[in-house]
């Protein structure tokens, strides 16, 4: 097994033609890709974080009163934006809900309030999980890194 | 038939002369024949270059489980090592054992106390050996919930209660990681 290189000079007395021994190269490849098919993984999979922080618990360092309380609520009528005393409902859009809209609402909040990084996602208990994700997933998109995913019944909403 | 001294041979009509002169270089034409290997080592090169490219240091956390379909999320971040509690529409499991089925976390409790018993009792020994086997490091109460995406929130809410309750405030939900222009996202 091995290949020949020629100079492509034809004039000299002595070819100058040498065998490069590819023997080894071939050992190599083989070897690695033995290994790396055994230590493949082909399901790529990721996680989404979430905390479990409800209202008033330990965790929180901003006293009560400075806070700017921001919740979304899932329920089977579509989404309701609660951002301390007010309230955007965002009604579904025929079946589907309108995760566009919520972003938009969101991203508006986000920019009023920039420092704010926080969300409560809450959920009543009929709403299908991939709801929830897609819903967390908005609120990280919209710049939301700190989400937490509690009961709609004690939001207190 | 008459009996011949013995000499080498094939079969009556072909005589092994003729192989040998070949095969001694005798013959006008070399039976040498160079194997062509460019077009099996570019092969080669090109298979460890894809495997290399989706080689994981991490190794697989989870196993896809075939009765748990995952939701898609934009906005994600790698799996670490944590206890995996998996939620299907009929059972619920931690690392790979039976800890609950659906049917009874669909029912209302009694006592309105939204505890699994066994899910907890089994996370508490988790946490108790992490923290004996890891005495100088910090417990940093990770569970992930590898939940299918037809699962109630009805059914996560009790999961994760038990998860608090044993010590495990940071659930990650396992998803399927649907490209964006952006890498992981939260780290």
């Amino acid at each position: 097994m091995s290949v020949s290189v020629d100079s492509g000079d034809k004039g000299g007395k002595k070819s100058v033609n040498a065998d490069l021994n590819l023997v080894p190269y071939i050992d190599l490849l083989t070897c690695m890709v033995a290994f790396l098919l055994i230590t493949a993984v082909w399901s790529q999979l990721a996680r989404l974080e979430a905390h479990q922080k409800g209202q008033g618990q330990a965790g929180e360092d901003t006293p009560p009163e400075k806070q700017f309380k921001l919740v979304v609520v899932v329920n089977d009528e579509g989404f309701n934006v609660v951002a301390d005393q007010d309230q955007q409902p965002i009604p579904k859009k025929g079946t589907e809900y309108d995760y566009e809209k919520l972003g938009t609402e969101l991203k508006k909040l986000k920019d009023s309030h920039p420092d704010k990084g926080d969300v409560q996602v809450a959920s009543e208990d009929q709403i299908k999980f991939e709801i929830l994700v897609r819903t967390m997933d908005t609120a990280l998109t919209a710049r939301f890194p700190d989400i937490s995913l509690i009961d709609a019944g004690g939001a207190g909403i | 038939m008459p009996i011949k001294p013995a000499h080498p041979h094939l079969y009556s009509s072909v005589s092994l002369e003729v192989a040998k002169a070949k095969l001694g270089h005798a013959g006008r034409k070399s039976l040498n024949a160079p194997l062509n290997l460019v077009a099996y080592i570019d092969m080669m090169t090109m298979l460890v270059i894809f495997l290399l490219m989706s080689f994981s240091a991490t190794g697989e956390i989870l196993f896809v489980q075939k009765n748990i379909v995952l939701p898609n999320a934009q906005n994600w971040a790698e799996l670490e090592r944590a206890p995996v509690i998996g939620v299907s529409k009929d059972v619920v499991t931690l690392d790979g054992s039976q800890v609950a089925t659906a049917d009874d976390l669909m029912k209302d409790s009694n006592t309105g106390d939204f505890k699994v018993t066994e899910l907890h009792d089994k996370l508490v020994t988790l946490k108790n050996n992490y923290k004996l086997l890891h005495p100088g490091e910090e417990f940093n109460g990770i569970a992930i919930i590898q939940s299918d995406k037809g699962v109630e929130f009805k059914v996560l809410k009790k999961i994760m209660y038990s998860c608090a309750v044993a010590g495990y405030q940071n659930v990650n939900f396992a998803v399927i990681p649907k490209t964006k222009a952006a890498g992981p996202a939260g780290e």
